[in-house]
């Protein structure tokens, strides 16, 4: 049980201001702005809700969010059972973990901004080792003028780039598993889909909860990897949400941008919300059993 | 007879996403190594170390090596001792508001840097702190303090409760008690977080280049301006590969700590 004392505050006093200075403030600055038509920042007119009526209104940004909204749930789909599934796959011998660990998580060490150009060299016809063995077996198409094509090379890269956190987190969580627990289950003659089930998926639930939050907000709102690959195209066919937000910062539309970013930031809000509500669910049965 | 055959199809999955990992880090590795502009001394296509030698001679990377470097290391230092007191409040005590306080925390941790960049950036100017490795360290904390928290309650929550009850009958006070006590058992917390940290920080690049239009560029950066009308995709490659080097020494000293486990859980 947790003591009861407002004394808390005092230690977590440090991280609210700090996250205040570097986080509170540029988002008040951002509401701010977003009921303004600002030219240079000394001269501002009140707009109201103008900027935001005309972003709700404009189709672009319901397609842009359709288009992301699916490319998160994609992503979802593939990362997380494929995740959960490498993390069961790690032996148990402590030499091989440390080399697998390692080998897993190399594509989080890769600079975000290198990410599309080591996709775009590894799909060169030309050169590149995948693109070379697609072009043996014939398939010498432009991947770039499919939409479909390019959404699968998209998911592809976030795959790369982003299982490995999901098996970092599972993994982590499978090893509190006492080995009792895994004995018992031996002795009653339990499957591996059994064992899964009961006993591993219930330690995985904590964990996974907050990989889903982090998979699905990096990918809902993927700037600096997706642009690059396609450029958006084709024809806007992968126009995602944060690169529309980019373009406006880009071009110093302070108003526009602003409004644009608190709606964002509200999308932000109800997914975190969810996300506390879902975590009280899963705490709720554990409380019980605990009194 | 599918039990038996378990264990085989385990390693062969294993591997074959290792091989995916690694799939586009080779191709990395095979570019760095050849000659891809036109140079006095090589010809294009040939094999070559020179694209290595380049970083040691561009003071540009070197300096880009060091500001990354620096500001990891920076943000690593502000992070964690602010992270630790609150995430001892987290574990072990209820306060007016904790959940409200740890939803603002998620809040910010998924709130994407590209909605804040303006603001982060006119702040910065404001205070003298853009262009500066402090800036982005600073700008850093955005997500890894949220993280940081996270990790480092479960760590505490996982020390029995009855070791603190200890200290404070023998008259430790709470300050006193994280100092003495808990810092030494949660030790592997600490280098487990300091490693998401810099995992996150290293590779950020939305703040990253926001805050460093001309000065304190890190290593994304550099390679960023390293683009232009005659790429030298070799140097590229090189710069990348070396940028990964760090981490990777990193990630296998770890190993023994993020392979032994560590119990992420609730607030």
């Amino acid at each position: 049980m947790k003591d009861h004392s407002n004394t808390g505050w005092i230690f977590v006093l440090p991280a609210a201001l700090l996250l205040g200075l570097v986080g509170v403030i540029p988002l008040v600055t951002v509401i701010n702005y977003s009921f303004f038509e600002i030219f240079i920042l000394d001269q501002r007119f009140w707009v109201g809700t103008e900027w935001y009526g005309d972003i709700i209104r404009s189709g672009r940004f319901w397609s842009s969010f359709g288009r992301s909204a699916l490319f998160s749930a994609l992503v979802l789909c593939i990362q997380i059972p494929l995740g959960i599934a490498i993390a069961l796959c790690i032996p148990r011998n402590q030499f091989w973990v440390g080399l697998a660990l390692a080998g897993i998580a190399l594509p989080l060490l890769v600079p975000w901004n290198m990410i599309p150009s080591l996709w775009l060299s590894l799909l060169n016809p030309g050169t590149g080792i995948l693109g070379r063995i697609m072009a043996d077996y014939g398939w010498t198409t432009d991947w770039k003028l499919s939409a479909v094509q390019t959404w699968a090379v998209l998911l592809a890269m976030d795959t790369w780039h982003w299982t490995s956190l999901v098996v970092i987190l599972c993994y982590s969580a499978l090893t509190t598993i006492p080995s009792a627990y895994y004995q018992a289950a031996n002795i009653d003659g339990a499957g591996p889909w059994q064992v899964f089930r009961h006993i591993q998926l219930p330690k995985l639930q904590h964990v996974l909860l907050m990989a889903v939050l982090l998979r699905f907000m990096d990918s809902f709102m993927i700037y600096t990897e997706a642009f690059p690959i396609n450029a958006g195209g084709p024809d806007g066919a992968t126009m995602f949400l944060a690169v529309d937000l980019g373009e406006d910062i880009k071009a110093f539309n302070y108003g526009p941008s602003a409004a644009r970013s608190v709606l964002y930031f509200l999308i932000v809000l109800t997914v975190a919300w969810v996300f506390m509500k879902r975590q009280n669910q899963i705490d709720a049965p554990e409380t019980r059993e605990g009194h | 007879m599918v039990r038996r055959a378990l264990p085989f199809i385990k390693t062969t999955i294993l591997l074959a996403f290792i091989v995916f990992a690694c799939l586009p880090l080779v191709q990395m590795t095979i570019i760095s190594f050849v000659a891809t502009l036109p140079r006095p001394d090589t010809a294009v296509g040939s094999l070559t170390l020179g694209n290595y030698a380049n970083i040691l001679n561009d003071p540009n990377l070197r300096s880009a090596f060091g500001n990354s470097v620096a500001y990891v290391l920076i943000n690593i230092c502000i992070t964690i001792p602010v992270a630790i007191p609150a995430a001892y409040a987290f574990s072990r005590m209820s306060f007016l508001g904790d959940k409200h306080l740890f939803f603002a925390f998620i809040a910010f941790r998924i709130t994407p840097p590209v909605v804040l960049t303006l603001p982060v950036f006119q702040l910065f100017s404001a205070l003298g702190i853009s262009n500066s490795v402090f800036g982005i360290a600073l700008a850093h904390c955005l997500f890894n303090l949220p993280i940081s928290i996270w990790i480092l309650q479960s760590f505490i929550s996982a020390i029995p409760k009855e070791l603190d009850e200890t200290a404070f009958l023998d008259g430790y006070s709470k300050p006193r008690f994280i100092w003495t006590f808990l810092l030494p058992q949660i030790a592997p917390g600490i280098a487990v977080t300091a490693f998401f940290c810099f995992m996150f920080s290293w590779v950020e690049v939305v703040f990253a280049r926001i805050l460093t239009t001309t000065n304190g560029k890190p290593i994304s950066m550099a390679i960023n301006a390293l683009f232009g009308f005659q790429t030298d995709i070799g140097l590229v490659m090189a710069v990348t590969l070396a940028s990964m080097i760090p981490g990777a020494v990193l990630v296998f000293s770890m190993r023994h700590h993020l392979s032994r486990g560590f119990k992420l859980g609730r607030i």
